[in-house]
């Protein structure tokens, strides 16, 4: 336990035994999933699965943790798995290399006590709300574009993503401002928090809410997907 | 009207959502829209009308990984 001595105060000694029976599934291992990989990992949850059917490119070195000189052209899952090992190898890493779709997402993340959803794209975070309902388990969400992130929590029945991307497909904004380096770091690390605190049954989660954050123009925004249902179902 | 949690200079008397949007010029489409906290949708955009007392937030729709 000495590696996690660190945790003290801010999580109890239980409380990080708890943790490392805990299993996270991460669905995307790019600009959020590398970055969050290493957190789960250090912060001490026990099992990760990670599923990711790229392999590592030039252009995700202005970015994404697990890209480095020396794992261009590597599977993603193989480098999440390397760096996993050599940060804390009392975690069990299972790399998944696939893409995950509507007919594998039940399969994939059976057995997963939250999901992070650090994908890319409307679909697939689609799928993944619909999948981790099915299953009954939380899903830790965030998304980033140029300056801008976003993080929100969703249990099953929240539909926190359906209301969100209602009336949209495809991309984000982030086809069009890029990505940076310090905005996946930054949503990845509110993600973390947000699955610590579900796992622990912390209060303050962001559940049925997203978190929006400007880092260009420090704007914070808070959006009430829930009050919005509310609305909708009084009409 | 603050919009974003700046005063909109150019507010006026009868300005629509879809005006403000159209004024800014935002350079991707896919926005997210809130007026005094309340989500609205993209089809009410054009009819719903921001008093000078409103708070308007426009976001930009993400979902990049």
């Amino acid at each position: 336990m000495e590696r996690y001595a660190r945790n003290a105060s801010c999580i109890a000694e239980k409380e990080t035994e708890y943790l490392h029976s805990r299993h996270v599934a991460i669905v995307g291992l790019g600009g959020l999933g590398g970055y969050a990989a290493e957190l789960l990992a250090r912060v001490g949850v026990g099992r990760i699965t990670g599923i990711d059917d790229d392999r590592v490119e030039v252009t995700n070195l202005n970015r994404q943790l697990l890209a480095n000189e020396a794992t261009l052209g590597m599977l993603k899952v193989m480098a999440a798995e390397q760096r996993i090992m050599a940060v804390n190898p009392d975690v069990v890493f299972r790399p998944l290399n696939v893409r995950l779709d509507a007919e594998n997402a039940e399969e994939l993340l059976a057995g997963s006590d939250l999901v992070l959803d650090c994908s890319d794209g409307i679909p697939t975070r689609l799928v993944l709300e619909a999948a981790t309902e099915r299953l009954g388990i939380p899903l830790v969400h965030g998304a980033i574009a140029g300056w801008y992130g976003q993080v929100g929590v969703c249990f099953p029945g929240d539909k926190l993503l359906s209301k969100y991307y209602a009336g949209f497909d495809g991309a984000g904004a982030e086809a069009a401002f890029g990505n940076p380096s310090f905005t996946p770091a930054a949503v990845a690390a509110l993600q973390t928090a947000e699955a610590v605190k579900v796992l622990l049954q912390r209060e303050g989660i962001l559940r049925g809410r997203l978190l929006y954050l400007d880092l260009l123009q420090h704007q914070y925004d808070v959006l009430d997907m829930g009050e919005n249902q509310a609305r909708e179902e009084k009409s | 009207m603050q919009l974003n949690d700046r005063p909109y200079l150019h507010w006026r008397q009868g300005m629509s959502i879809q005006d403000v949007i159209d004024e800014r010029n935002f350079i991707y489409p896919k926005l997210v829209v809130k007026l005094n906290g309340k989500l609205i949708r993209k089809e009410d955009y054009a009819a719903t009308l921001v008093a000078e007392e409103d708070d308007l937030k426009i976001h930009h729709l993400l979902a990049g990984g």
